[in-house]
């Protein structure tokens, strides 16, 4: 019912974040999540919703083109 | 024309509109064999072409018209003006016709800068230049502010052609191409609308020198504007009464593409392009298409096959098939 | 590829368990990421998917939908996310209403519709969709954003879903972001095998194949597939932001009817910028001049899993999804719209 998709933080301004999607960049809010630059998460209506654990980044890299 | 505005007398038809038309027929310079008279209509003399015709069979006329509303006006790799010429030139060629000839027709609202007029007739004589394709003839119109969104543009065009490339030609056993990725078009105007960086530009372009590359070879084709790839496919599908089937594994689609789709919650599949064709290809001769097509473009490659039966089906990469419907209704963002 | 395991093992234990089962796919992205990898049509005969009734705007009500085309037809702009853009109510959807002159405005998160506010006076957003997109709207409340509040929580809804004895269900798929902000604890007192899933087809197929290893050991216990995203005390700082704006209500769902304690009012302090507040006479008004609009359509039993889309006689025929007469045919996510889209 979510449509969310992962994105990997490039740049944090306070509550805002760069986010890169498979180059498609993005400012977030970060506020209900903590992170630091290189950290993926799960964007959601532009919100970052939970930090994307990290054994899963490779998963993620190529979620996009799989899911 | 920098920083002024357009009024609206100058659609008026007096003093004003002579000038507002002599400075975009200063712009529009390329000379073809038209002969432009003080009347209402330009003139092409068929004599003169009658041993072009013969010689090269080109005995078909071709006549298309579009309009053009577009929302940013301009955009990552083009503006209306681009795409209004590219549109008109791509439905002459991907028919398989030369074209010879364009109208161009504005409806500009009023307060619209001059400069940006500018900007867009520029694009309109820089596509005319490149591809040799003069603008014969046109009409300009001037409303009152708020009756139309900044700028409306229609192109009409004629081409000659000997032999017509239709979009249900498609034959059971056809190899189904494309000429590179899709839908970069609505990747460049979604970002700007949306707020999205990217380097993705739109992919509008004319297509007539690919097109004639190979156009012998083709049984059918299509460009997949509106609607995209789905829409088009489905039509070439009904059309040919046969059933297409693509491959997930060779989608044309970059992965910046399917990013923003899964962004915006909007099908990569319906994503237009303005720069790109789709085509069914015997065979026999798809390998030899593509290997032309890819000077061109590097991404051009054959997404599928077409096969008996009806509609558009993918073969998803856990070895199910699903259908590709034809996209309903405005490409709205949605969030779930 | 890992897939063809998965289906290997799921073949495996369906022939274990050797009789038919019914799985309900809760959230809508579930529903359309099966129909998107075809993932019914590699299943074994005996597991049947059911679409739930996760998808938002489905789940909207007629009578929520009627109050915010009424305010938008008396003048008041209204942003809201594409999605709420076409539901059908009986004074039509808000695309209607746009058509007739009110100001409606397509937004794509609530940043965007904080930022039109502050251009547009007296705009109101109009907040739909579950626990994930709540945080969102909470988040606006707190910037000052004016919202009227459709939200819902999910885990009543699968209460009430398991208390209609009719719908025989042997396991849920649970939504996976939905249940990163509220994570496992919720689901716990549901005694039914069920598995919080990612939206890849790996995802979707292991979750199917942990359900039926449930089934076999006899076990109805909640089980995380999405352990890169879902924790089990979920999202902390997402709840306290929602608790902090909204409180509990009791909510009607279109289809499952009026669910206890199952939506979100805006909390008192909020009140100057709660548009069920701010607009109470004029509601009520718009309340009042509704007619109910008489409808043959199953959208209700088709949420719940105990009709099929074919079943109803309006499917496929008045209602398309460019005319859609119910909710379950206007999203993209939900079960009518995919029926239509993805069947021969």
């Amino acid at each position: 019912m979510c449509l969310a998709i992962p994105g990997k933080i490039i740049k944090i301004k306070n509550q805002l974040a760069e986010v890169d999607f498979q180059g498609v960049k993005k400012e977030i809010n970060i506020s209900i999540v903590d992170v630091k630059v290189g950290d993926y998460v799960m964007v959601h209506a532009g919100f970052a919703i939970e930090k994307m654990g990290k054994d899963n980044v490779r998963e993620i890299e190529t979620y996009l083109l799989s899911s | 024309m920098k920083n002024k505005i357009i009024e609206l007398e100058m659609g008026g038809g007096g003093k004003k509109s002579e000038e507002l038309i002599g400075n975009i027929r200063k712009i529009l310079s390329v000379k073809g064999k038209w002969k432009n008279t003080k009347d209402d209509g330009a003139i092409y003399d068929l004599g003169r072409d009658a041993k072009f015709c013969v010689s090269t069979g080109c005995n078909k006329l071709v006549f298309t018209t579009d309009a053009f509303i577009v929302d940013p006006l301009f955009f990552s790799g083009g503006d209306i003006g681009k795409i209004a010429i590219c549109g008109t030139l791509n439905d002459l060629s991907v028919m398989g016709a030369k074209p010879i000839g364009l109208s161009l027709s504005i409806v500009i609202e009023e307060g619209f800068l001059e400069s940006d007029l500018e900007k867009i007739i520029n694009s309109i004589q820089n596509v005319s230049k490149i591809t040799g394709v003069p603008i014969v003839t046109g009409d300009t119109k001037v409303t009152e502010k708020g009756k139309i969104d900044k700028i409306e543009i229609t192109t009409s065009g004629v081409g000659l052609a000997s032999k017509i490339i239709s979009n249900d030609g498609a034959k059971v056993g056809d190899d189904i191409i494309v000429s590179g990725d899709l839908g970069e078009h609505a990747v460049a105007l979604l970002a700007k609308r949306f707020n999205y960086q990217t380097k993705i530009k739109s992919d509008c372009q004319p297509l007539l020198q690919e097109i004639q590359a190979v156009s012998k070879y083709l049984t059918s084709c299509k460009d997949p504007t509106r609607g995209g790839l789905s829409a088009v496919l489905n039509e070439m599908a009904q059309k040919s009464k046969t059933k297409f089937v693509l491959d997930e594994k060779t989608l044309p689609f970059k992965k910046e593409t399917m990013a923003i789709s899964e962004l915006l919650g909007i099908d990569f599949f319906s994503f237009p392009s303005e720069g790109r064709f789709v085509a069914t290809v015997a065979k026999k001769n798809s390998k030899k298409v593509i290997e032309i097509l890819k000077k061109y473009n590097k991404s051009a490659r054959i997404v599928g096959e077409v096969q008996n039966g009806k509609e558009v089906w993918l073969k998803t990469k856990i070895g199910a098939v699903k259908k590709i419907e034809v996209p309903r209704g405005k490409l709205i963002p949605r969030i779930c | 590829m890992e897939y063809k395991k998965i289906l290997k093992n799921i073949q495996e234990k369906v022939r274990i368990i050797n009789r038919p089962l019914r799985f309900m796919e809760l959230c809508g992205t579930h529903s359309e990421a099966i129909a998107k990898h075809g993932i019914k049509n590699i299943l074994p005969e005996n597991i049947k998917l059911i679409t739930g009734p996760g998808c938002p705007v489905c789940v909207t009500d007629q009578g929520e939908i009627d109050v915010v085309a009424g305010l938008a037809l008396s003048g008041i702009p209204i942003a809201c996310y594409g999605d709420a853009t076409n539901i059908p109510g009986s004074l039509g959807s808000l695309e209607n209403a746009r058509q007739k002159g009110a100001q409606i405005f397509i937004v794509y998160d609530v940043a965007e519709a904080l930022e039109l506010s502050r251009k547009i006076p007296n705009l109101v957003f109009w907040g739909i969709g579950f626990e994930t997109t709540t945080v969102m709207t909470a988040w606006g409340i707190q910037q000052g954003l004016t919202v009227f509040s459709s939200h819902k929580l999910f885990p009543p809804a699968m209460e009430a879903l398991l208390e209609n004895n009719k719908i025989r269900i042997n396991g849920f798929i649970n939504p996976g972001h939905v249940s990163a902000i509220i994570g496992m604890k919720a689901y716990e007192k549901f005694k039914i095998p069920q598995v919080v899933a990612g939206f890849s087809a790996e995802d979707v197929l292991l979750a199917i194949e942990m359900l039926l290893e449930q089934i076999i050991t006899g076990e109805k216990k909640v089980e995380n597939e999405y352990i890169s995203l879902v924790k089990k005390t979920g999202n902390k700082k997402a709840q306290k932001i929602i608790s902090e704006v909204f409180e509990i209500r009791n909510a009607s769902w279109r289809g499952l009817g009026e669910i206890k304690n199952s939506g979100l009012k805006i909390r008192k302090k909020y009140q100057n910028i709660d548009a069920e507040f701010i607009h109470k006479e004029l509601i009520a008004k718009i309340k009042k001049e509704i007619k109910p609009r008489k409808s043959a359509c199953r959208c209700g039993e088709v949420l719940q899993g105990l009709i099929e889309s074919k079943q109803c006689p309006l499917f496929g025929k008045v209602c398309t999804p460019d005319n859609p007469q119910g909710a379950c045919m206007v999203s993209r996510e939900g079960s009518c719209n995919i029926n239509f889209r993805f069947t021969e």
